[in-house]
């Protein structure tokens, strides 16, 4: 496939909405990215996997700075759960060579349809989740943090999303953190648990520079253009409409699997 | 350590990733602009760090796939530095058990380099 001004482009508005809705809403980066790449683009899906954990770490990065100017992430706690977060990271990406194409769709999809609902799910409590003040808290279940994060880990080595779908609830619900701390940890730290895996992508030439590159770049751009033009959260039906895609694109890999779309 | 110097210590990881991302940003966007003004290139083929070797002298030849990877692998490396700028604030408040933490995650990421380069 040839490099033309069209694809650089349509891969820029791919990053640029991946990157929009990744910085507003915490979740969604490598969870679009990586089904329009296979589904649209054509990239088998193991590469689509590389560009996207590289395109987290573009969001993770954009992001992270004005949540540590602004003291939301408790970079202390992230840090502690990123030990066996990155051992995840590692593992999954070496466990996403081995499986065949047609099996990392399907998990993906699992994983999409999981985000989905977890999405349209706490849409409906995003409102009560917003109102939460920076009271001072006390980190629970460290344990229990550590054994998830490693769980978060492996589903972003081998899945290339940043693990923020797993991670925020966990902070929020397990571990006592307020919701707002937990998204700006979770963002500040996925960029490392993207990086982590990112390099044996890369060993395995499954990052092409030409479609990361321009993607990231829209990451990049979408990401700080959307937290300045949006100062709110998007509202509810958005993010219901955002789960429904998910579900769709969740169904379409299922069927290409079992149809051979997938085939070398 | 008192709060003006922790405050400089937040701007100083805050400015790193802002600065980070962007000039890995801007590398890839010169890279791209490159390739689309000498005319269209093949996407097919994966980059291995093994040609790292070959990275910085096609960079110098302004080979312009050369300098988007370049960007590409700047881009990766910047949670890198965030791990160490987070140890070495850590350190400077003398909050020993969370550098010994980040040089953990440290040991861990390097290995997954380490890992990749075989």
């Amino acid at each position: 496939m040839d490099l033309t001004w069209l694809h650089l482009c349509a891969l820029v508005v791919l990053g640029a909405v991946a990157g929009g809705i990744g910085s507003l809403t915490g979740i969604g980066g490598g969870l679009i990215i990586t089904p329009i790449l296979t589904l649209v683009f054509g990239v088998p899906i193991h590469q689509a996997i590389g560009t996207s954990l590289c395109c987290v770490i573009a969001t993770s990065s954009g992001a992270a700075a004005s949540y540590v100017e602004h003291r939301l992430s408790d970079i202390r706690l992230g840090m502690t759960l990123e030990l066996t977060t990155t051992l995840g990271a590692v593992t999954g990406s070496l466990v996403a060579a081995l499986l065949s194409r047609e099996a990392l769709a399907i998990l993906f999809a699992v994983f999409l349809s999981y985000a989905g609902s977890t999405m349209a799910r706490r849409s409906f409590r995003a409102e009560a989740m917003e109102t939460g003040g920076m009271e001072p808290y006390q980190v629970k279940r460290l344990p229990l943090g550590l054994c998830g994060s490693g769980a978060a880990g492996i589903i972003s080595g081998m899945l290339g999303v940043g693990g923020g779908i797993i991670k925020v609830p966990l902070m929020y619900l397990a571990m006592g953190v307020p919701f707002k701390v937990a998204t700006a940890t979770s963002n500040f730290m996925i960029g490392v648990t993207a990086a982590a895996s990112a390099f044996i992508y890369y060993s395995r030439g499954d990052v092409w520079p030409l479609i990361t590159a321009p993607t990231a770049v829209g990451v990049y751009l979408g990401a700080a253009l959307g937290a300045r033009l949006m100062r709110r959260t998007p509202s509810r039906w958005l993010i219901v409409l955002f789960s429904f895609i998910m579900f769709y694109f969740a169904v379409i890999m299922i069927w290409k699997s079992f149809h051979g779309g997938f085939a070398r | 350590m008192n709060d003006l110097t922790e405050d400089k210590a937040r701007s100083a990881i805050a400015a790193i990733l802002r600065y980070g991302s962007l000039i890995s940003t801007l590398v890839m966007a010169l890279g791209l602009v490159l390739i689309l003004l000498r005319g269209p290139v093949s996407v097919g083929s994966g980059a291995h760090l093994v040609s790292f070797r070959t990275l910085f002298p096609r960079v110098i030849r302004l080979d312009a796939a050369g300098i988007a990877e370049l960007g590409m692998l700047l881009l990766l490396v910047t949670p890198i530095l965030r791990i160490i700028v987070a140890g070495v604030t850590f350190g400077l408040e003398r909050d020993y058990k969370y550098v010994l933490i980040s040089l953990g995650v440290l040991a861990v990421v390097c290995g997954s380099i380490g890992l990749a380069m075989r």
